[in-house]
């Protein structure tokens, strides 16, 4: 259940079916132990998360690239319903102080199916604008040298 | 919901891309058709490979809509589509695959998790 139309040219929407139970999935989206473990596409790392698990409460992290570059982002959880749905923003500080520079708003939507869960992910962004931030902190991971260069080329044609 | 169903066929768009990309034959084919349109044969010159198996990989790029091909007499030329390419650059399809490969690590580790706890 998606509480929200999303805007196909900003928004992502990506659903999962894991053999897991739901409890674990939620374990691993809401304790920073497990969160560092996994939240960044390697070579990317994440060095520091911290979560106050409620609404308003902090979540942090910090993404560091490949080169050593550390990217902190901090917003606050607006819905935190144990095993079923949390959503988190970055448009606001904890204690939903505005922050300056929204860039997106995340739902996670969990729910047991058979003996394992099925989760969606929902990317929520801003504007094309926010776009720019993104692209400087250099997410063009998965695609290879030889199509860098195959863009480049295309470009000159 | 028709804007999910959108998303999705965007998705696999980009699979058959990412797919198409994924071999080192394919990739350089991609690069002599960056510079001019040419034929099979000439295509197929610098590779130690079997007419039918090379022209399966033509077939995997046409697929994906990386190049297209038009026959003229008995000659079959093919040519780079860049838009195709452009897709690449495309803002969203990277936040998408960024996603991917995080909820990839997420589902490894919860079936690591899984079977500590059993």
């Amino acid at each position: 259940m998606i509480p929200f139309k999303p805007d196909p040219k900003l928004d992502l929407v990506l659903e999962r079916v894991v053999d897991v139970p739901p409890d674990l999935v939620w374990t691993a989206w809401t304790k920073p132990e497990h969160l560092k473990k996994w939240l960044t596409p390697a070579p990317w790392t994440t060095t520091d998360c911290e979560i106050d698990l409620r609404p308003g409460g902090m979540f942090r992290f910090v993404m560091r690239s490949p080169e050593g570059k550390d990217f902190p982002n901090i917003g606050c959880f607006l819905e935190v319903v144990p095993n079923k749905r949390l959503v988190w923003t970055d448009a606001l500080l904890p204690g939903y102080r505005p922050s300056e520079n929204p860039f997106m708003t995340a739902v996670i939507n969990i729910e047991p199916q058979g003996n394992g869960t099925r989760y969606i992910a929902i990317a929520i962004h801003r504007d094309q604008a926010a776009r720019k931030k993104h692209e400087e902190m250099g997410f063009h991971e998965g695609w290879g040298k030889a199509l860098d260069q195959l863009v480049a080329l295309a470009k000159t044609l | 919901m028709p804007a999910q169903a959108t998303a999705r066929r965007h998705g696999e768009d980009i699979n058959d891309v990412f797919r198409a990309l994924s071999d080192p034959t394919r990739r350089q084919v991609l690069e002599r058709l960056s510079r001019k349109p040419s034929s099979v044969t000439e295509l197929a010159a610098p590779f130690d490979m079997a007419l039918p198996s090379f022209v399966e990989h033509l077939k995997i790029l046409e697929g994906s809509g990386l190049v297209r091909s038009a026959k003229r007499g008995r000659v079959r030329t093919y040519q780079l589509v860049p838009k195709r390419l452009h897709l690449a650059e495309d803002w969203l399809t990277r936040q998408r695959h960024m996603w991917e490969r995080r909820l990839d690590q997420l589902d490894s580790y919860l079936l690591d998790l899984k079977e500590k706890h059993t």
